[in-house]
């Protein structure tokens, strides 16, 4: 243990946290505080815009989350798993969206399903529209969200080590359920934890939307959209719509905290 | 109260594996009941045939029973998956669920764990291995001897046709280890299931095998009965690996079958060591020198300080004090006797003695002590 008296990190640690507290708090404070000054908070948080964002932010991520635990979990498994050269190619792949700018996202993946990009026109051809509609608006979140929860769950997995995979077998139990009953309640604290990134990275996902999605509302006007078309008539409206979404996810969050909280530990 | 086993089938089988740096190629047979121990060092691919035998790793070519089942055979393109092998497979490091309690481990393979049939197994499993009242615990709240016993008893829950005991004790203290060894022989006598039990640890192999199979780089040197096998093994990579110290190359001077003796000289050394049965009487081909390699354990060595004349003991080397070491409980002394030798003795004989390095000793042996091993 590092005592901040005796050793300079301590001290320098002491200070840097101080400092961080400050910074990250004082601006999450000051939105507090200003939406509590206004008069018609209540009325602006219940108004038929923010309601509306608000449903659309809620059910388009709750289906990109669904696609990425459904899909970005057996993947995860596979990435995890796996020695090959290729898994490890497919690996850095499946995390260059992490430092893809979301915009950047948003202009590619309209290059791809535009209507003049690669696969668009084909898509048109038998009847499926992406780009400007709501499915779009779940493709962007999972783009940028995917890499989250698939880091995450595949490390929770390279530390189940493969022994209780095989004890399992011995044991009489299928490679199949072994996997529900072993490897994915270990593994379980590290999902819930990328799942809570990743949910909130959906949340207040952005600019990769607003490229390939586009700003309608009830359609893919999702809250962090609507807290900036806010902006451009009023303050009130947006300092509304943030606070809802800095609840919504502190709510998902903790809730996931809570769910990652296990009654066993390994010393 | 038994731990009931479906079938009590021989299990046997043969397995060729390629492993890294050499190939793995060795048989076994084992009847229920009975221990076959797997003696030899590590890297040496013991636990390759477990988990080869197990399905866990697959071998270029063999032959597998578990059970009176054949669950692999390469010619007859046979692959039976793990957990259709019914099977027991214990590790060194136990490998308790850790998100299950001692209950859930027990209970882990049995089908109907949350039928009353099944509560009552797991009841029954954790009075046989003394785990009453720790059913709500986790693996970590557990001493290690727990956890072996929890492991043992989650092996045991699913009726096994057979156990494979990787070096089950490896990770425990000495007295704990008595313990369960004597707990799997009782377990052993009231439901008789095959067992393969790897180690390198000669005590253990001695205490628990009804047979041992020596591997050394993947294949069996030897296999028989643990006395003769570990005891006076007969040949020298054997004894090299049971930890035998004194190995001399020696020629044979003269035999006397009337004491059943011979005379073997080497540089600087002359030994009298039992005769070699197997080919007395005839003699090395004209002109060739009868070669033998002369074996004897540190152990089976007295020191004196003056020559021991008018004992019965054939052999009385002098040499001086080379090295004394450390060799918990005791210690090593090495004489210079033409070759080096090493015995060992206890403390308290080194302080009674007052062995120093550069003094001259007797090395006392008898010639039953010595033992010829074969391979140069």
């Amino acid at each position: 243990m590092i005592r901040a008296v005796n050793h300079p990190a301590g001290i320098l640690g002491t200070g840097g946290a101080f400092l961080f507290v400050i910074f990250i708090g004082l601006p999450v404070v000051a939105l507090l505080v200003r939406a509590a000054q206004q008069s018609n908070f209540l009325g602006a948080v219940t108004s038929d815009a923010a309601l509306t964002a608000l449903r659309l932010s809620l059910i388009t991520s709750v289906i990109s989350m669904a696609v990425v635990v459904l899909l970005g979990t057996p993947f995860a498994y596979l990435l995890a798993r796996s020695e090959s050269l290729w898994a490890r190619v497919v690996d850095s792949l499946v995390e260059l969206p992490l430092i893809l700018p979301p915009v950047v996202a948003g202009v590619a993946m309209l290059m791809a399903f535009g209507r003049n990009g690669l696969i668009g026109p084909a898509l048109e051809n038998v009847g499926i529209t992406i780009p400007f509609t709501t499915t779009a608006v779940v493709f962007a979140q999972i783009f940028v969200a995917s890499p989250f929860f698939i880091r995450s769950t595949k490390l929770g997995f390279q530390a189940v080590p493969k022994d209780y995979e095989d004890i399992a077998q011995t044991l009489g139990v299928s490679p199949w359920r072994t996997f529900f009953r072993v490897t994915l309640p270990l593994a379980g604290p590290a999902m819930f934890t990328g799942l809570g990134l990743a949910w909130a990275r959906a949340l207040s996902e952005f600019g990769a939307t607003m490229m390939f999605a586009g700003n309608l509302t009830g359609e893919t006007q999702t809250m962090p959209l609507a807290i900036m078309s806010a902006m451009e008539t009023s303050l009130d409206g947006a300092l509304a719509l943030s606070v809802m979404l800095l609840a919504g996810s502190i709510l998902v969050l903790v809730l996931l905290g809570l769910l990652t909280r296990r009654r066993w530990q390994s010393r | 109260m038994t731990v009931q086993l479906a079938q009590r089938s021989t299990a046997n089988g043969w397995v060729q594996c390629r492993l890294g740096s050499f190939n793995l190629e060795t048989e076994w047979e084992v009847d229920p009941g009975e221990i076959l121990v797997l003696f030899g060092p590590s890297g040496a691919g013991k636990s390759s045939i477990l988990r080869a035998i197990g399905g866990l790793l697959r071998p270029v070519a063999g032959h597998v029973e578990v059970g009176g089942r054949v669950v692999y055979d390469s010619q007859a393109q046979i692959w039976v998956l793990t957990h259709e092998r019914r099977l027991g497979y214990v590790t060194q490091q136990y490998h308790l669920f850790p998100h299950l309690t001692v209950a859930g481990n027990i209970a882990f393979g049995l089908r109907d764990r949350n039928s009353s049939a099944g509560k009552q197994r797991v009841t029954e499993l954790s009075s046989l291995f003394q785990l009453e009242g720790l059913a709500d615990r986790y693996p970590w709240e557990l001493s290690g001897g727990q956890q072996q016993r929890v492991a043992l008893a989650r092996a045991l829950a699913s009726e096994p046709a057979m156990l494979l005991l990787d070096e089950p004790f490896a990770s425990l203290d000495a007295e704990l280890r008595r313990t369960l060894r004597r707990e799997i022989k009782a377990m052993l006598t009231q439901s008789p299931v095959p067992v393969m039990l790897v180690t390198h640890d000669r005590e253990e192999a001695l205490a628990l095998g009804d047979s041992v199979q020596v591997i050394d780089e993947g294949r069996t040197l030897v296999t028989g009965d643990p006395l003769e096998v570990l005891g006076q093994p007969g040949q020298r990579r054997v004894a090299q690996l049971l930890g035998v110290e004194n190995l001399f190359d020696l020629i044979v001077q003269e035999r006397n079958p009337r004491d059943g003796t011979m005379s073997c000289t080497g540089p600087g050394l002359q030994l009298e060591v039992p005769l070699d049965a197997h080919i007395s009487g005839s003699s090395a081909p004209e002109g060739q020198q009868d070669r033998v390699t002369v074996a004897i354990r540190a152990s089976d060595i007295i020191l004196a300080k003056e020559d021991l004349a008018g004992s019965s003991a054939r052999n009385r080397l002098s040499g001086r004090v080379i090295s004394i070491e450390s060799r918990p409980p005791g210690y090593a002394v090495t004489l210079d006797c033409g070759q080096p030798m090493r015995c060992h003795i206890t403390g308290a004989a080194l302080e009674e003695m007052g062995i120093e390095t550069g003094q001259q000793l007797w090395a006392v042996f008898k010639a039953s002590s010595c033992f010829l091993v074969k391979g140069g």
